[in-house]
């Protein structure tokens, strides 16, 4: 059975079509709308919220186990997320079959399973519409074009939730998502240290010269009482010998022998108190935080030597393709070299990934025979397409062929519009488009969208707001396009330079590109000085 | 190991999800430091179900710090 399912925030359109298929017989449509009263209250809209890899993972099971009973040919369930307003559908199920009987049986067996185990809840009832707060910028997406790459980055995020952990050493940590909170050990510092070289003396103690009776380095450990006219000489870094000190610094006090004098005291203490940076079981790191070599410091210092990470995912890369061979080769007329296995190679090494890599001619058989031999454990499978024609189907039907569920197979933007995004048991396939540059608007906006999610990061990316600073000749055309362009962070706000791009084909730009300007279908020229959506890419 | 939330339990803990140290445990010890953290999920226990990486957990389930859990309260989904 071919099943299709969407947890969405979007409406869900008044007309679904059918699917088509020579043996289907019937189409069985359900809807489950908000109704104006819940709990005898009247109410404007209700909100749902989902657990949403298990509701997917749970609707799927659920129709399976039904259609063991009830064979039909394909279902398509959405769920809508969010406030939706009274008398707007919450629920889509539509199921077709051969006859109509396996077709009513099995959306009711559904809807009664739905309520039972499929992790979606009635947040509350709101008493009044709560419109959903978009965070547009650009003025008028259509939503046709615009909802399409949100749809597909939503669609990733359901796809990849969080792998599972791993204890790594430091010096392989970086750049990994920490996901254990890490509090402190102990009180940092663990005992008040001088913040200065100089001398330590009592703080009740007023006398202009003390004897030095003792000498304190750091890493010394000397404790002592110090008495009235007693000073201690302490380097930057040392453990005071006991409470209620103050240190003199160096420069403040003038010393003969075992004699010192102090011209001047001040009200600063000169002390790096204990517990002043974090106290004992405060966090330092948070689950989440992308390990940098400042957090790798801050975790050497108290002793996390093996911090718990997400594990790395793994890659394999195939590009297809009769006409490319590899860069160190001459092309014969008709062929280019194959840049797109770099790209992907040192797109994917950023996150510390080394992918599997393999170059083969579009040949189906040999092909399906590779995909049906997959590592069942292999997390991301990435095929470039070749430059022939039909590559998109091609692809599209290696996979299905090979027991992936289609999830996306087009992209309503540009470049990179013959998307594919499929997946089987934990496998998640993406079919790129052959074209070096859609490769990179593909792999910056999906594949980075699925390795952040897996990674578990707090702050995976997303789309900032910047200025042009140049003229944008767009031809107006009615997908949502991507445009490699160079941000940089100029008084405090992005601005973003267009970078000169001919064809989808073109390499020139890619040298440059930092990041990728969303210009809304149907734009035609904006000038220097507008706010644009863009998505940073990673340097 | 990651805690999720869901729903009116939210309410109750006021955060979507926490995190737990601690080593292989079965669902009492679970519930146990969960409870430790959150003593007001006490009363919702007897109809909250385990989650563990988004599937229901059997009931002799163990959990690891590598594992994600949820607590399913009542689903009202449709």
């Amino acid at each position: 059975m071919h099943i299709e399912i969407q947890l969405t925030r979007e409406p869900i359109p008044d007309h679904w079509p059918p699917p088509a298929g020579a043996r289907m017989g019937a189409w069985a449509e359900f809807r489950g709308v908000v109704r104006g009263e819940e709990n005898g209250a009247s109410i404007a809209a209700l909100e749902y919220e989902a657990y949403e890899p298990m509701a997917e993972r749970e609707i799927r099971r659920s129709l399976l186990d039904l259609a063991a009973t009830w064979p039909c040919l394909a279902a398509q369930v959405i769920h809508r997320l969010g406030v939706v307003a009274v008398g707007a559908t919450a629920i889509y199920v539509g199921v077709a079959a051969t006859h109509r009987a396996e077709a009513f049986a099995l959306l009711a067996g559904f809807l009664n399973r739905l309520k039972q185990d499929v992790p979606i809840w009635k947040r509350r009832a709101l008493p009044e519409v709560e419109p959903p707060s978009p965070r547009k910028i650009q003025p008028a997406l259509p939503p046709e074009a615009g909802s399409a790459v949100t749809a597909i980055l939503q669609r990733l995020r359901q796809l990849c939730p969080p792998l599972e952990t791993e204890r790594v050493p430091l010096h392989a940590a970086r750049g990994r998502v920490l996901r254990e909170t890490v509090d402190a050990p102990e009180d940092q510092p663990a005992c008040d240290r001088s913040a200065v070289d100089g001398y330590a003396v009592r703080l009740d103690d007023a006398s202009g010269t003390f004897q030095i009776v003792d000498e304190i380095r750091a890493g010394d450990w000397k404790p002592r009482e110090l008495h009235p006219g007693q000073a201690v000489r302490i380097a930057t870094g040392g453990a005071l010998p006991c409470a209620n000190l103050q240190v003199v610094m160096r420069e403040a006090a003038e010393v003969r022998g075992p004699v010192l004098r102090v011209r001047q005291r001040d009200a600063e203490r000169h002390i790096r108190f204990r517990g002043e940076a974090a106290g004992k079981g405060q966090p330092l790191l948070q689950a989440g935080t992308v390990l940098s070599a400042g957090a790798l410091g801050l975790l050497a210092s108290v002793g996390g030597v093996r911090p718990r990470v997400t594990r790395l995912p793994r890659a394999l890369h195939l590009a297809t393709g009769n006409e490319i061979v590899a860069p160190d080769q001459v092309p014969a007329p008709g062929q280019i070299r194959d840049s797109n296995s770099t790209l992907v190679r040192e797109f994917l090494g950023q996150w510390n990934m080394a992918p599997g890599q393999r170059r083969l001619a579009e040949d189906e058989a040999r092909l399906a025979a590779e995909l049906q031999q997959l590592d069942p454990a292999l997390d991301l499978l990435l095929i470039s397409g070749g430059a022939s024609v039909g590559e998109h189907d091609f692809t599209r039907r290696l996979l299905a062929g090979a027991g992936f569920e289609i999830h996306i197979h087009k992209a309503n933007a540009r470049p990179g519009k013959p998307l594919i995004v499929a997946q089987r048991g934990r496998t998640l396939a993406l079919g790129l488009p052959g074209n070096p540059l859609a490769h990179f608007v593909c792999l910056n906006l999906y594949v980075r969208t699925a390795l952040a999610h897996w990674s578990g990061a707090a702050q995976p990316p997303g789309f900032q707001t910047g200025r042009l600073t140049t003229d944008l000749h767009s031809d107006g055309q009615a997908r949502e396009t991507f445009w490699p362009a160079r941000w940089r962070q100029a008084a405090g706000a992005a601005t973003l330079t267009p970078l000169r791009w001919s064809s989808s084909g073109d390499l020139t730009a890619l040298a440059e590109a930092n990041a990728l300007l969303r210009i809304a279908g149907g734009t035609g020229q904006l000038p220097s000085g507008s706010v644009v959506e863009f998505w940073p890419c990673q340097e | 190991m990651r805690i999720l939330f869901f729903a009116q339990l939210k309410d109750i803990t006021r955060c979507a999800e926490m995190q737990l140290t601690c080593a292989e445990t079965d669902a009492d010890g679970l519930w146990r430091a969960v409870l430790a953290a959150h003593p007001g999920l006490e009363p919702h226990r007897g109809s909250i179900r385990l989650a563990k990486n988004a599937e229901y957990a059997a009931p002799d389930a163990r959990f690891t710090e590598a594992d994600e859990i949820a607590l399913i309260p009542p689903v009202s989904g449709g």
